[in-house]
């Protein structure tokens, strides 16, 4: 099937065809800067890494966030503002962790930066306030430390904690 | 008193009972001989030497008070923050009750340093009765550091010369230096947690799927959430642990950023001490700036080390003054008989929030902190004022009492007493190129009237800081003037033993304390016979964004 006008087609790592607009597929950098190098797509352009539960989440991401400024360069004072993760990408995170992690790999793949902060945050939320050990609990993490280890390392950084 | 002695005998008659037990069997005669030797007979539990390490933590720092780091956690113990989000102020409601033996017994020891030793007395029963050993348990757990240093005498003695180190158990493995040993988790996977029953697929773990670069970014984020969440991220596994230790441009972030780090620093004054603030239109002096590369100052070698190391105003909890001094109470009548007169013990307690807005509220109280921390803000202080003006002129904002609703009368009452106040870092000195301030003096130099002796000697020292409050009437102006310290650390003997590496620059001594008259031009020294550093303690919630 190939794209017309406005719309693209993305075909998904288990080939499922996927129409986008072309403005929601851009906010994508690593489809945006290929279709600059290609001029015109007339072809499925196919996302090898992203399966198609996954990638119409990211869909409905680019598609609620289509216009939103673009990121700037100078990431950090921007960034710096938003610590807090809008209404509507609380809901939008609201998938288990799979899915989570399922879509902060795709946006780090598609170099969309927007979704890959809010991923990140979304983690991080989950990690702030935990002990070590609920923290492993909550990703499935095992311990790897022996118990000599551990202690040294706890002694080592004890004074980040700032109690 | 009875309750005490109920104690004594209950311990009298339990220890009998355990020597009787272990006399037969005879396994290790060093333990019960070695615990009676380090400590008082009376203080044959940890319990006593609990105080006694909280009053030595309060020393100054002058390295003759080497505290050990076990003490030190554990003199802290019933009002540390615990592993996660806890602190000391919020943790009394939502407390579990103790189940196992060794919960009993802490929980025992804590009561019993709180005083109350009926209640203590019932929870060291529970604990024997689940547990004839757990005293052993309970010092291997809190005191094991002191153990091995202990237990290293006798050995050392007896062996009469030859190496002790080669003499160490074998059960300790050498232990690498931590940068090495951190180093050789470089590329080590997460490791995945094991299947909760065998032969079923284990439960997923989909982080460990994630590249180092997205893994950096969600450790960024924890980070400027909250540096204590980043550090407890290091205990997780190896890989975190690595990441904790070697990624620069986290810590160099923080640095530079105004959630934890040097941009929420005040070198002048921001705003007056009512809270008002000051705008200048020069740009304000920052260490570390974004604008242009910066380089990390002398000394020390890695970002991670200036977060830790510079000179750092914490806005994440309270800082403390414990004053306790005694007071003879009224002579008697006889006045030859010295026995037999009162001594007052009176406690008091200065309070310092700091807000990276450059103000800050100090509060002098005899109000416990467990009363009135959680409730010292901006916000509670404007309404207890409001409340004190409302009783006078029965007129102010409506706004006060839906504050007050949630505040305990004993704290709105202390907050009334609260000052406001405006606090500066002296400014690091320079390197060496000082073409605009070239003679740069003590902090305190910059207040012309002010009789100090030996201003002028005075030199800039970048760990001092000035604090301007309110005083007892408009036409008065307090100033502070105090330094950061770091809490003493001590050397384990053991030389296997990783030394402790507390937060640095948590303390706040005192350098000087006057009152400015501002009709007058007048200064009056505040005298500091009892007055104590202020220590850090972290509050949850605050200075979080």
């Amino acid at each position: 099937m190939a794209a017309s006008g406005n719309l693209l087609t993305f075909v998904s790592a288990d080939n499922v065809h996927i129409e986008v607009e072309r403005d929601v597929a851009e906010r994508s950098l690593l489809i945006k800067n290929m279709l600059e190098d290609l001029g015109e797509a007339t072809e499925d352009i196919p996302i090898p890494n992203v399966n198609e539960p996954v990638l119409r989440k990211v869909i409905e991401w680019c598609r609620h966030h289509k216009n939103d400024p673009p990121a700037s360069t100078e990431d950090e004072d921007s960034r710096r503002k938003t610590t807090d993760i809008d209404e509507w990408d609380q809901k939008f995170t609201q998938v288990d962790q799979e899915m989570l992690f399922e879509i902060i790999l795709a946006a780090n793949y598609l170099d969309i930066k927007g979704l890959l902060d809010v991923g990140c945050k979304t983690v991080a939320n989950m990690i702030k306030g935990k002990s070590p050990e609920e923290i492993r609990k909550t990703f499935n993490i095992q311990n790897d430390f022996t118990p000599e280890e551990e202690d040294q390392i706890r002694r080592e950084n004890e004074w980040a904690e700032d109690r | 008193m009875e309750d005490n002695a109920e104690l004594e005998t209950f311990r009298r008659q339990w220890r009998e009972e355990v020597s009787r037990r272990t006399k037969p069997s005879k396994p290790e005669p060093a333990h019960p001989k070695l615990s009676r030797s380090s400590a008082a007979p009376s203080s044959h539990f940890p319990p006593t030497r609990h105080e006694a390490s909280e009053r030595k933590d309060e020393e100054e720092d002058g390295g003759a008070t080497s505290v050990d780091h076990g003490e030190i956690v554990h003199g802290v113990g019933h009002l540390s923050l615990g592993v996660s989000d806890e602190d000391a102020f919020h943790s009394r409601v939502p407390r579990s009750e103790p189940k196992s033996a060794l919960e009993h017994f802490e929980r025992a020891v804590e009561r019993e340093a709180e005083g109350s030793l009926g209640d203590s007395l019932h929870h060291y029963r529970k604990a024997y009765r689940l547990d004839a050993a757990v005293d052993k348990t309970y010092r291997n757990k809190h005191f094991a550091s002191l153990w091995k240093k202990t237990a290293q005498t006798p050995a050392s003695s007896a062996s009469a010369g030859s190496a002790t180190t080669t003499q160490q158990p074998t059960d300790e493995p050498t232990i690498l230096p931590t940068p090495e040993l951190i180093a050789s988790f470089a590329h080590l996977p997460i490791p995945q947690a094991e299947p909760v029953i065998e032969n079923t697929p284990p439960p997923p773990c989909p982080i460990a799927k994630v590249p180092s670069e997205v893994l950096v970014e969600i450790l960024r984020h924890v980070a400027v959430i909250d540096p204590a969440a980043f550090c407890r991220t290091a205990l997780v596994c190896k890989r975190l642990a690595y990441h904790f230790a070697n990624e620069q441009h986290i810590w160099k972030r923080l640095c530079q950023g105004s959630e934890f780090g040097f941009k929420a620093m005040h070198y002048s004054f921001a705003c007056d001490i009512h809270g008002i603030p000051e705008y200048t239109l020069g740009p304000r002096y920052t260490p570390f700036p974004r604008s242009i590369p910066v380089q990390i100052p002398e000394p020390l070698s890695s970002w991670g080390e200036v977060f830790q190391m510079f000179p750092r105003i914490r806005f994440t909890g309270i800082y403390i003054s414990t004053v306790n001094y005694t007071r003879p109470g009224a002579a008697s009548v006889y006045q030859n008989t010295s026995w037999n007169s009162p001594i007052h013990i009176v406690t008091y307690y200065r309070y310092l929030r700091f807000y990276p807005d450059g103000t800050v509220i100090y509060l002098l109280s005899t109000v416990e902190p467990l009363e009135v921390v959680p409730y010292i803000s901006q916000e509670n202080l404007k309404a207890a004022r409001a409340i004190s003006q409302k009783q006078h002129h029965r007129q102010g904002p409506d706004a006060a009492s839906a504050a007050t609703d949630t505040v305990p009368p004993v704290a709105m009452g202390a907050l009334k007493q609260a000052h406001r106040g405006r606090w500066r870092l002296a400014k690091p000195a320079p390197a060496s190129d000082s073409s605009e301030e070239a003679t740069q003096g003590d902090i305190i130099s910059e207040y012309d009237s002010l009789p100090v002796k030996a201003q002028s000697t005075g030199e800039p020292d970048p760990r001092d800081l000035v604090i301007e409050t309110e005083g007892v009437g408009p036409k008065y102006m307090y100033l502070l003037h105090l330094s950061l310290r770091s809490v003493s650390t001590h050397k384990p003997t053991n030389s296997n033993m990783t030394p402790p590496n507390p937060s640095k620059n948590t303390k706040l001594a005192w350098k000087g304390y006057w009152s400015y008259n501002k009709l007058t031009d007048d200064w009056a020294e505040f005298g500091l016979k009892n007055d104590r550093a202020f220590v850090f303690r972290r509050v949850r919630g605050w200075g979080m964004h």
